[in-house]
C-alpha cells in the first residue's frame, strides 16, 4: 500500500487540470444549452500557442499564459460572434453540427499548418521532479495544478459575487425571465462562450509543458471532460469539479490496477453507466436529460 | 413530406448516371471516386435512418461500420469464411449492439444521446486497438483477396461500382419507405414531439430502438463491403469519431431526413477530397486536409443559412417559394 500517496497526488494533479477543462464546458452548457463539440480544439490551439511561443520567441509557457489571456478571450469572443450567435436559438441538431463543423475546421487548420507530428516543449525544468512524502511528481504538473485551481476558484468567485456573474447565473436559470428583467442575453452568451474558451485555453497552455501537442490532442482531453461534465450534471459547476476528481481517480487507480492500455475503458464505462442510470448527473435534477434543455 | 412520385426524379437521374458511367469510363481513378461516393452515401443513409428519420443524432456510428469491417476481416482471415456470411454476421452483431444502445439510452435526448454514442464507439475503438490476441490490435488486419463473386474479390472496378450501386439504391429505397409509410410518419412524430406522439398511441420507445438497430445493421453492411473493397481494416480509422462525424455530416449537409440528401452530401465531400488528393499528392500531401477545412466551414454555413440541408434548400429554390419550416431544425428549445 506504499503506492497510495503517489496515487493520491497523481489523482489530484490530474483532476485539477480536468476540472478546468470541464468547468469551461459546463459553464457554456449551463448558460447557453449548447454542448461545445469544439471544446477540445480550443485546448489544442492553446497548446500550439504555447508551443510556438516557446519555439519561435523562446517564451516560457507561463509567460505565454499571462500574455495570451486577452488573446484567448478575444478568440473566444470572435468565434462566438462569427459561428455561434446565428444559431443560438436554433435546434439542438443545428447547434451540435455547428460546433462539430467548427471542430473539424480548427483541427484541420492545425493539421495543414503544423502537420500531424507530436511536438514537445523542452523547458529547462521539464525533467525536474519534486518529492513529497512517498510521492514524486513533475514540477510542471504541480504548477499546472496550482494555476488550474486558482483559475477555477477565480471563476467561481466571479460567478458568485460579481454583478456580471450574477447576470450569467440568472440567464442560466431562466433565459426568458432574465431577458424580461432587462438582461441583454446576447451579450451574456458571448461573454459566457469567451470565458469558457478562456478556461480551456488556460488549461491548454498549462498542459503544454507536460504533454505533447498534435492536431487531435483535444479529443483525448475533451472526452474526459464530457465524462466529468455529465457525471457532475451538465451545467453544474461544482458538480463538474467533484466529478473531475472522480474521473481522475478512476483513471489513476485504474491504470495502476489494470495497466495504462485499458484505463480509458474504465471511465467510458463509468460514463455509459451514469448516462444510463442517472443521466442528470450525480447532483443534477432528475429529468433534466429528458427535457433535452 | 409527401412529394408524390415526382420527388424521385433527381434520384433516378443520379443513380441512372451512376449506372451508365462505368459502361464508358475505364479510368480507375474516376471509378474509385464513383464507388466511394456510392459507399459513403449509403453509409450516411444508414446514419440517416436513426439520425434523420428518428431524430437520434448519433456521433458514434463508426462502431457499427467497424463491426461490419472487422467481421469481414476476422472471419475471412481466421476461418476463411465468405464475406457474404461475414456481412450477415456483422449485421447481426451490429443489430444486437444497436438494440442494447438504443435500449440503454432510450431516455436520452438532444446532445446527451450524441455524447453516449461517442462513448460507446470509443469502447469499440479501445477493444479493437488493444485486444491484440483477437483483433491484431492497432496494426490492423489485411483482408484476404480471393477472386470471385462468393468471396467478393473483384479486380475489375466496374464490378465494385455496380455492387455499390445496388447497395446505394437499396438504402435509398429504405429511406423512401421511411418518408412515405405509416411507420415513417410515426417516426417523424416521435422526432418532432415524443410526448405528443406517445399520447397519440405511437410506440415511441420501441420505434426509436428499432430505428437505431436497423440503422446499425445497415451501417455494418457498408462496413463489410468497404473492408472488402479497400482490403485493410485499421481500428483507429473504422472506429474513429472522425468517421462517425463523416457519416453524419454527409447526411446533414445534404439534407437530414431526406432520402437523397446523404448521397448529395457524400458526393460533395468525396469529390472535394479526391480532387484535392489528386492535386496535392506526394510532397504536399498535408495540404489534402484543406478539404476538411472547407467542409467544416461549409457545414457551419449550411447550418446557418439552410439548416434543413441542401436538398430541401434546392427544392425550395426550384419551387420559388420559402422552404417549409424544417422538421426538427426549426424552433428553439426554451
Amino acid at each position: 500500500m506504499h503506492a497510495v500517496p503517489q496515487l493520491a497526488v497523481s489523482t489530484l494533479l490530474l483532476g485539477g487540470i480536468y476540472a478546468l477543462i470541464a468547468v469551461g464546458l459546463t459553464l457554456i452548457f449551463g448558460v447557453m444549452r449548447v454542448v461545445n463539440f469544439a471544446h477540445g480544439e480550443f485546448l489544442m490551439l492553446a497548446m500550439y500557442l504555447a508551443f510556438w511561443s516557446f519555439a519561435l520567441l523562446r517564451l516560457d509557457p507561463y509567460v505565454t499564459l499571462v500574455l495570451a489571456l486577452p488573446l484567448v478571450f478575444g478568440a473566444g469572443w470572435v468565434s462566438y460572434r462569427l459561428v455561434m450567435r446565428p444559431v443560438i436559438h436554433a435546434s439542438h441538431s443545428v447547434q451540435i453540427f455547428t460546433t462539430v463543423g467548427l471542430s473539424i475546421a480548427l483541427q484541420n487548420v492545425a493539421l495543414v499548418l503544423w502537420t500531424a507530428d507530436a511536438q514537445f516543449i523542452r523547458t529547462s525544468y521539464y525533467a525536474v521532479v519534486v518529492r513529497l512524502g512517498g510521492a514524486a511528481f513533475n514540477l510542471a504538473q504541480l504548477v499546472a495544478f496550482g494555476i488550474a485551481v486558482l483559475a477555477t476558484a477565480a471563476l467561481f468567485a466571479f460567478l458568485r459575487w460579481s454583478y456580471t456573474g450574477k447576470i450569467m447565473r440568472a440567464t442560466a436559470q431562466d433565459r426568458q425571465a432574465a431577458s424580461l428583467m432587462g438582461i441583454d442575453t446576447g451579450r451574456v452568451y458571448s461573454l459566457t462562450w469567451a470565458v469558457g474558451v478562456t478556461c480551456v485555453g488556460v488549461a491548454g497552455i498549462l498542459l503544454a509543458p507536460v504533454y505533447p501537442v498534435y492536431p487531435t490532442v483535444g479529443l483525448q482531453f475533451v472526452l474526459i471532460a464530457y465524462v466529468a461534465v455529465v457525471l457532475g450534471g451538465l451545467g453544474d459547476m461544482a458538480g463538474a469539479l467533484i466529478a473531475s476528481l472522480i474521473v481522475a481517480t478512476v483513471e489513476v487507480v485504474g491504470s495502476y490496477l489494470i495497466g495504462t492500455a485499458w484505463k480509458e475503458i474504465l471511465y467510458l464505462l463509468l460514463f455509459i453507466g451514469i448516462l444510463v442510470v442517472r443521466p442528470a448527473g450525480l447532483f443534477g435534477q432528475r429529468g433534466a436529460e429528458a427535457l433535452g434543455a | 413530406m409527401t412529394r408524390g412520385l415526382g420527388g424521385v426524379g433527381p434520384a433516378v437521374a443520379l443513380f441512372g448516371f451512376a449506372a451508365i458511367v462505368p459502361l464508358f469510363v475505364r479510368d480507375a481513378f474516376f471509378l474509385d471516386g464513383l464507388i466511394l461516393i456510392l459507399l459513403w452515401g449509403a453509409a450516411a443513409s444508414a446514419w440517416n435512418v436513426a439520425g434523420g428519420y428518428a431524430g437520434q443524432i448519433s456521433l458514434g456510428h463508426s462502431m457499427f461500420f467497424g463491426l461490419g469491417a472487422y467481421s469481414a476481416a476476422l472471419l475471412g482471415t481466421k476461418w476463411n469464411v465468405s464475406p457474404w456470411i461475414a456481412l450477415v454476421v456483422g449485421a447481426a452483431l451490429a443489430t444486437t449492439v444497436g438494440f442494447v444502445i438504443g435500449f440503454l439510452s432510450n431516455r436520452l435526448r438532444g446532445p446527451y444521446f450524441g455524447l453516449a454514442t461517442i462513448a460507446f464507439s470509443q469502447v469499440f475503438l479501445i477493444a479493437g486497438s488493444r485486444w491484440r490476441g483477437f483483433t491484431s490490435g492497432s496494426e490492423g488486419i489485411a483482408v484476404p483477396f480471393r477472386p470471385g463473386f462468393w468471396t467478393l474479390g473483384f479486380v475489375d472496378k466496374r464490378a465494385w461500382a455496380y455492387l455499390m450501386l445496388v447497395l446505394a439504391i437499396g438504402l435509398y429505397l429504405i429511406q423512401l419507405y421511411l418518408e412515405r409509410s405509416r411507420r415513417g410518419y410515426q417516426l417523424a412524430a416521435v422526432r418532432e414531439d415524443e410526448d405528443a406522439a406517445l399520447s397519440l398511441g405511437v410506440p415511441a420507445r420501441r420505434l426509436k430502438v428499432a430505428a437505431i438497430a436497423v440503422s446499425a445493421a445497415l451501417a455494418s453492411i457498408c462496413g463489410t463491403l468497404w473492408a472488402q473493397y479497400v482490403g485493410f481494416v485499421d481500428p483507429f480509422y473504422v472506429f474513429s469519431v472522425d468517421l462517425s462525424v463523416r457519416f453524419a455530416l454527409a447526411a446533414v449537409t445534404g439534407g437530414i431526413g431526406t432520402a437523397l440528401g446523404p448521397f448529395l452530401g457524400a458526393a460533395l465531400i468525396t469529390v472535394l477530397e479526391t480532387s484535392l488528393r489528386a492535386r496535392f499528392g506526394g510532397i504536399a500531401a498535408g495540404l489534402v486536409g484543406i478539404y476538411l477545412i472547407i467542409y467544416g466551414v461549409a457545414l457551419i454555413l449550411v447550418m446557418r443559412f439552410a439548416p434543413q440541408g441542401l436538398v430541401p434548400w434546392l427544392a425550395s429554390l426550384r419551387r420559388r417559394r420559402p422552404a417549409p419550416r424544417a422538421t426538427g431544425t426549426a424552433g428553439a428549445a426554451p
